[in-house]
């Protein structure tokens, strides 16, 4: 252990730290720790942003190196942030904002935590001489650009990438981005088209995300009472899952719309929504308010509906708890306007629950119609609706889904990741 | 008779000429190495050299000179060996001349596609004798540096009027983050100049041990406008060396 270096172990959890993983983190953990025990990687460093933890620490092996940005930069950094997802998820309003995004002072800050970034890569490539650079995620984009190094340099693309909804005047900086990069890896097939069409004229990829299926186990029957109870769910309520932070992005409100519309039919459906903030809509990350605010509509939502006693707001839930609400459920529902890849259906399949998952989502790709799971458009609440009642209604057709789900879960599983990834690093750094 | 005093002055004082020489040599051909460091090192050694045979010809004639010996043949000796030098390396000597004034008038870098002298290919190098480039035909033409000063080059690069690429060298005593900030929010204040597709590009060059070269890419709005916002970004630039250096 290096000086004043924190090991995470040596902490407790939920009393000197609270581990909630967004979805990159939690398939870039498994995979390095995955490569750490079979002897692919010697050493693996982790930088990212972290205003509020330890400036170096140990997690399984990795070393976790925080950026941290001063609030009335993180404030910027931010709105750059979710200027770039708004757009690259299709919803975002005012084309003026977008089109100057690039000369706005947050874009400043933005390019700040970029090249902070990359000079503490840059030192510490310096002193260890790394084999290959990874990054993960458009927050970091630019960093292969800044940290000017001749090593393999792969960029993760996690978000949608679809031409139709990215603005045709962002092509010229995204593609500079790009650019600098060996490979660019995406989570579906029509990504990388988009990004060839955006200028990028490197190497591309397709890797699904992936999950430890070993990490989620079966909960036994007294877990489940216990989170029914936690939550106020009844013996004979009909669950549908909802996993997703509270995000406009991720559609709550078509579920809750659409549970309004089926509850006609069916009076003890409930609809349960397990998450809360990501990291920028948390009071702990970035400061922003979006998921206090975005729960706050739904609540409303809820309310003029006359479904408020059917719509369960867990917040935030310990994994063992998560399981439990999987095991309760009747089915699972991602109903995001969009979504880059959408593990959540994973691990549907892994509890052995249908989903029902939005069509504009990348895991789309891997759903047979009627067969693991069926798709839906989240902008048709009435077709979810119908697609709920039915499936709720055939117990038979569910457990088809699930069985073949499982199957299908396996695309996605760690071991397949590891082995994707490694072939892919292999083959760039001439390993 | 010879006075033993004044001549063991004169071998002190040659003593202290060659020493100097020697530094000024060390110094000199250390510095002709700095400035070569990008070119090919056969050829950065054979600069220090010349610097180093120069400085020590001009310290042994002064140093002869003050032992009160005649050194006007070795001056004589020298003056020809230097025209010699001059004659035989004017190509070279012209090249990296030309090499300097490309840097600064000739409007294109590599990456961009020139067309020059009945050649035409895309620039993958500039070193001091000569510009490479790739031609259609995958061949490499390397084309000497002085044909860009008497003949007409036409940078065939799309958008190439319209970039603007401003070099930039920070002290390491500075901030690179915060200063790469600040400009950009300077810049941002003459946005209405530039192509707002392209945001403002810092590349990194080179980082020394006190300094570090950046280029910064900007593509502005109006080809009329490139001398006035190239010394506006300069102006900038300073500007916000000198604020970071002042809060730090």
């Amino acid at each position: 252990m290096r000086r004043g270096e924190v090991r995470l172990s040596s902490l407790k959890e939920d009393l000197d730290y609270r581990f909630s993983p967004g979805g990159v983190t939690r398939m870039v953990l498994p995979l390095l720790k995955h490569m750490q025990r079979s002897g692919l990687t010697k050493e693996a460093h982790w930088v990212s942003l972290n205003p509020t933890g330890p400036s170096t620490f140990s997690l399984d092996g990795t070393i976790l190196h925080s950026i941290r940005l001063e609030k009335s930069r993180l404030r910027g950094y931010g709105m750059v942030k979710e200027t770039i997802l708004g757009r690259a998820h299709g919803i975002a309003e005012g084309g003026a904002a977008a089109r100057e995004m690039f000369w706005s002072e947050e874009f400043a800050e933005y390019a700040h935590y970029n090249r902070l970034t990359a000079e503490l890569i840059r030192r510490l490539d310096s002193t260890h001489d790394f084999d290959l650079f990874y990054i993960h995620d458009f927050q970091q984009l630019p960093v292969g650009h800044m940290i000017r190094s001749l090593k393999p340099k792969i960029f993760r693309w996690h978000i949608p990438f679809e031409e139709s909804v990215i603005p045709d005047f962002w092509a010229e900086p995204l593609s500079t981005y790009l650019n600098s990069y060996d490979l660019v890896v995406a989570s579906a097939g029509t990504y990388l088209d988009s990004i060839k069409k955006f200028g990028y004229r490197g190497k591309t990829r397709k890797v699904y995300p992936y999950v430890d299926p070993a990490a989620y186990s079966r909960p036994t029957p007294a877990e489940v009472a216990e989170v029914s109870r936690s939550f106020e769910i009844r013996r004979r309520d009909e669950v549908v899952l909802v996993v997703a932070r509270m995000d406009p992005l991720k559609g709550q409100d078509r579920a809750i719309r659409a549970l309004a519309a089926a509850s006609r039919e069916m009076p003890r459906l409930k609809l349960v929504l397990v998450g809360n903030g990501s990291f920028s809509g948390s009071g702990l990350g970035l400061g922003l308010s979006k998921s206090e605010v975005w729960r706050g509509a739904l609540v409303k939502l809820a309310k003029e509906l006359g479904v408020a006693d059917q719509v369960v707001f867990t917040g935030h839930v310990r994994q063992q708890q998560l399981d439990a609400l999987y095991e309760r459920s009747a089915l699972t529902l991602l109903p995001s306007i969009r979504e880059g890849f959408g593990l959540v259906v994973v691990e549907s399949w892994l509890h052995h629950r249908a989903p029902l998952v939005t069509s504009r989502a990348g895991i789309a790709e891997l759903v047979k119609e009627g067969e693991n799971g069926t798709l839906i458009d989240p902008d048709d609440v009435a077709g979810i609706s119908e697609k709920m009642l039915e499936l709720l209604g055939d117990s038979e057709k569910r457990e088809g889904m699930a069985r073949e789900g499982v199957r299908t879960a396996k695309l996605c599983s760690v071991d397949v990741g590891v082995r994707d990834e490694s072939k892919m690093i292999a083959d760039l750094v001439g390993g | 008779m010879v006075d033993i005093a004044s001549l063991l002055t004169s071998l002190v004082y040659f003593g202290i000429v060659l020493a100097i020489t020697w530094v000024a040599a060390h110094v000199g051909s250390s510095l002709m190495g700095r400035q070569m460091s990008r070119s090919t090192p056969a050829v950065a050694v054979l600069a220090r050299r010349a610097v180093w045979l120069l400085v020590w010809s001009v310290g042994v004639i002064f140093g002869l000179q003050v032992l009160g010996l005649n050194a006007e043949v070795l001056l004589v000796f020298v003056a020809v060996l230097g025209a010699g030098v001059i004659v035989s390396l004017r190509n070279p000597i012209e090249n990296m001349g030309s090499r300097y004034f490309t840097d600064v008038y000739v409007p294109f870098r590599v990456g961009d596609s020139i067309s020059v002298n009945g050649f035409s290919g895309k620039v993958i190098e500039m070193n001091t004798i000569s510009t490479v480039v790739l031609d259609d035909q995958n061949h490499l033409v390397s084309i000497p540096n002085t044909t860009f000063m008497h003949d007409i080059t036409v940078n065939v690069t799309p958008r190439a009027w319209k970039e603007l690429v401003v070099p930039v060298v920070v002290g390491n005593d500075i901030d690179l983050a915060e200063f790469e900030s600040q400009v950009m929010k300077s810049l941002g204040k003459l946005q209405a100049h530039f192509d707002k597709r392209f945001p403002p590009v810092f590349t990194l060059k080179s980082k020394g041990a006190q300094s570090t070269e950046l280029t910064l890419l900007l593509y502005i709005q109006s080809p009329e406008e490139r001398d006035v916002m190239l010394a506006e970004v300069n102006k900038r630039i300073t500007a916000t060396i000198d604020s970071v250096r002042k809060t730090k």
